[in-house]
């Protein structure tokens, strides 16, 4: 299932900051999916010590996801998975969008959807909530959290389960009052889980911009329908402010990549007569890390794929 | 930091949104239906004419040599013929989804995803009856509605989960892996709603949707799909719903002066009465006693390649393992002599039994 999703997805979608699905072939009974090959994930960047991130640098990293999502979002796509793990960066710089196995197009006013998607550290409140009905607002929120965790370089809100998420959430943000998040009580796993104050985003992100805080602040609002837009976010002033993004060739690079890959290579299934790197996945490795965002696997990521049409996938809401 | 506003920041500001060079085109033509499933009519007719020419000239060639002579008195399907057995098959689609109360989306992807296979394949090979109930399931997958497997084939009489199983890649290799498809019947659910800024406008459209649906569901019998644009098909259905109402709101749409795309908008009128005689003349089921003579001759002429136990199927299965087995067998050699000569990626290899490092081999039972 999340295979037909990722081709169904990636063979419509062509932009330079999404991956590009080169090819899709059959052997027997695995699907293969030929992707765009890319070195490194945002999260190794984030992860590397090594690396000093300039506020130029982070722009350039949100100029390239907004303008990515951006194009999802036109397209009536919605991720549904975004996290640093999952915007891979090529060896030029760019940044790309990639891993379309939770995605959807939006659904019709009225239809129900499963709020059990996004890893759990950049999901919103209000699928925390268990809200059946949302929009390109979830995307929003969990670029708003890769945003603060590119600033402080670590994850921003890493809640240990669902309950503690929320608490994680309003302990960094606030709770939210009836008046800035309507109707919030009303959703239908809602849980009052304590008062905690607002405390100004600028008491954690010392060092940032004002524009920076506006933006961040824009997308990690409560209330999903004043959230900002992915075309909205593209004309902030925070990207025409100064300094200006860093162009993607003079970005922080990862220097680790190399190590973890040539061990996946031997674990892996390698075809020998195939020019790119033909890794298989094993099965085990399809499974989302919904519960786990922190699963050491995340590492090794697999570049080929393969579905097996004979299983059906966990039941999806109507 | 607080942005000082320069004539550098103001090109910026303009130009960052629009970081796509390419001109702006509509998103549709970014699709895939747009870029590889339409045709002229004439396209259509030339290409399921080759189709079945070299279809037949292979089953010729497989009769003959079984048994010289053999194909001399089989009488082969026509493309027309072909094409109205597919026909047939799409009206099977609308009656199982309502069957299994499927959505329109269902329903519409199923049968584009029939009338697409036939456009690489033909009946000969692939008796539409298993293409169709493979189709269908796949459809209900790739819009997210997803069904088991057991629980579709227990409601189809006669089909076990291998009749759906089998096919499944076949179909899906033959569509391009392009699952995505834009149907017309949301083009229209997106007029109806529109409408309603009409002045003219009654004030429940809900009559109006249905007979519009009525004529959607007609041109799915249709090559309109093949040829024409989701929106240029709704409104021609519209048209024949409520062609006064239908003309108001494409009045009100097209933009008055001369525009770059004036052209478009004058062929508008020609291109709708043309979706609308195709699908009053062509829009209805076929009849069931020419099919079914159709479905009886097929048996005759069916490629015995495909027909499971046949002497010329066993012939090309054995074939096929030989091809294998001779390609294992190369690459196999291709490793040792790797290794013996020391090749730096041949190290490794000892640590890997054999047999995986076949790409080919790994899932087979």
């Amino acid at each position: 299932m999340s295979a037909i999703r990722e081709v169904k997805y990636l063979r419509e979608l062509q932009h330079k900051n999404v991956i590009e699905l080169l090819d899709v072939f059959s052997s027997k009974k695995n699907l293969n999916l030929v992707l765009e090959f890319l070195d490194s994930d945002l999260e190794m960047i984030i992860k590397d010590r090594s690396l000093v991130f300039l506020p130029a640098d982070i722009k350039s990293w949100m100029a390239m996801t907004f303008r990515g999502l951006e194009f999802c979002h036109r397209n009536f796509i919605l991720h549904r998975d975004l996290k640093p793990n999952n915007l891979l960066v090529a060896a030029d710089g760019h940044l790309k969008i990639a891993d379309f196995g939770l995605a959807r197009d939006f659904a019709d006013p009225g239809y129900k959807m499963t709020c059990q998607v996004i890893t759990r550290w950049y999901r919103p409140p209000e699928l925390l909530f268990g809200s059946r009905y949302y929009g390109s607002s979830v995307d929003i929120w969990s670029v708003g959290t890769i945003f603060a965790e590119l600033m402080l370089r670590i994850p921003y809100l890493p809640g240990e389960s669902d309950m503690d998420q929320l608490k994680t959430i309003f302990r960094a943000l606030g709770t939210p009052t009836e008046e800035e998040w309507p109707g919030h009580t009303k959703l239908p796993d809602y849980i009052p889980v304590g008062q905690f104050p607002k405390t100004p985003l600028r008491d954690l992100f010392t060092a940032a911009s004002a524009d920076t805080l506006n933006l961040l602040a824009k997308c990690l609002i409560y209330e999903p329908r004043k959230r900002i837009t992915a075309k909205e976010a593209l004309f902030h002033p925070y990207f025409t402010a100064l300094p200006y993004p860093t162009h993607p060739s003079k970005l922080p690079k990862c220097t680790t990549h190399l190590s973890a890959r040539a061990l996946e290579e031997v674990d892996g299934n390698v075809e020998m007569n195939s020019t790119g790197p033909g890794v298989k996945a094993n099965n085990s490795r399809l499974k989302r890390k919904l519960s786990s965002p922190d699963d050491g696997t995340s590492k090794t990521r697999s570049i080929a794929r393969r579905l097996d049409f004979t299983k059906q996938g966990p039941p999806q809401s109507p | 930091m607080i942005a000082k506003p320069s004539p550098s920041t103001t090109t910026t500001a303009n130009r960052l949104p629009a970081a796509d060079p390419t001109p702006k085109r509509p998103l549709y033509e970014a699709s895939t239906q747009f870029r590889n499933w339409r045709f002229s009519p004439e396209q259509l007719s030339n290409l399921r004419l080759t189709l079945n020419e070299a279809a037949v000239a292979v089953i010729r060639n497989t009769l003959e040599n079984e048994k010289p002579g053999s194909s001399l008195d089989v009488s082969f399907l026509s493309a027309e013929e072909e094409h109205l057995l597919v026909k047939l098959y799409v009206t099977k689609i609308a009656q199982l989804c309502s069957l299994f109360r499927f959505p329109e989306e269902v329903e519409a992807t199923a049968v584009t995803y029939l009338k697409r296979f036939y456009l690489k394949n033909t009946v000969m090979d692939w008796h539409p009856k298993n293409v169709m109930l493979t189709a269908l399931f796949l459809a209900t997958k790739t819009t997210n509605n997803p069904i088991s497997l057991e629980t579709y084939t227990t409601h189809i009489p006669k089909t076990a989960p291998s009749d759906v199983l089998d096919l499944e890649f076949l179909v899906a290799q033959s569509l391009g892996f392009e699952f995505a498809v834009w149907h017309s019947h949301r083009a229209l659910w997106g007029m109806t709603l529109d409408m309603q800024t009409l002045p003219e406008c009654p004030a429940d459209t809900r009559p109006i949707y249905e007979l519009a649906l009525n004529h959607v569901r007609s041109s799915r019998l249709t090559d309109a799909e093949l040829i024409y644009t989701p929106s240029q098909i709704a409104l021609a259905a519209l048209s024949l719903a409520t062609p006064e109402l239908a003309s108001q709101w494409s009045a009100s749409k097209t933009p008055s002066g001369p525009s770059p795309s004036g052209q478009s908008v004058e062929m508008l009128p020609g291109v709708t009465e043309a979706i609308k005689t195709l699908i009053t003349t062509a829009g209805h089921p076929p009849q069931v006693e020419a099919v079914r003579e159709v479905d009886r001759r097929l048996k005759l002429c069916k490629n015995p390649e495909k027909i499971v136990g046949s002497h010329a199927y066993l012939a090309k299965k054995a074939e096929e393992e030989r091809v294998a087995e001779a390609k294992r067998n190369k690459k196999a050699s291709e490793a040792q002599q790797a290794m013996a000569d020391g090749d730096p990626f041949g190290t490794e290899l000892p640590k890997v039994p054999m047999g995986l490092v076949d790409y080919e081999d790994e899932d087979e039972d």
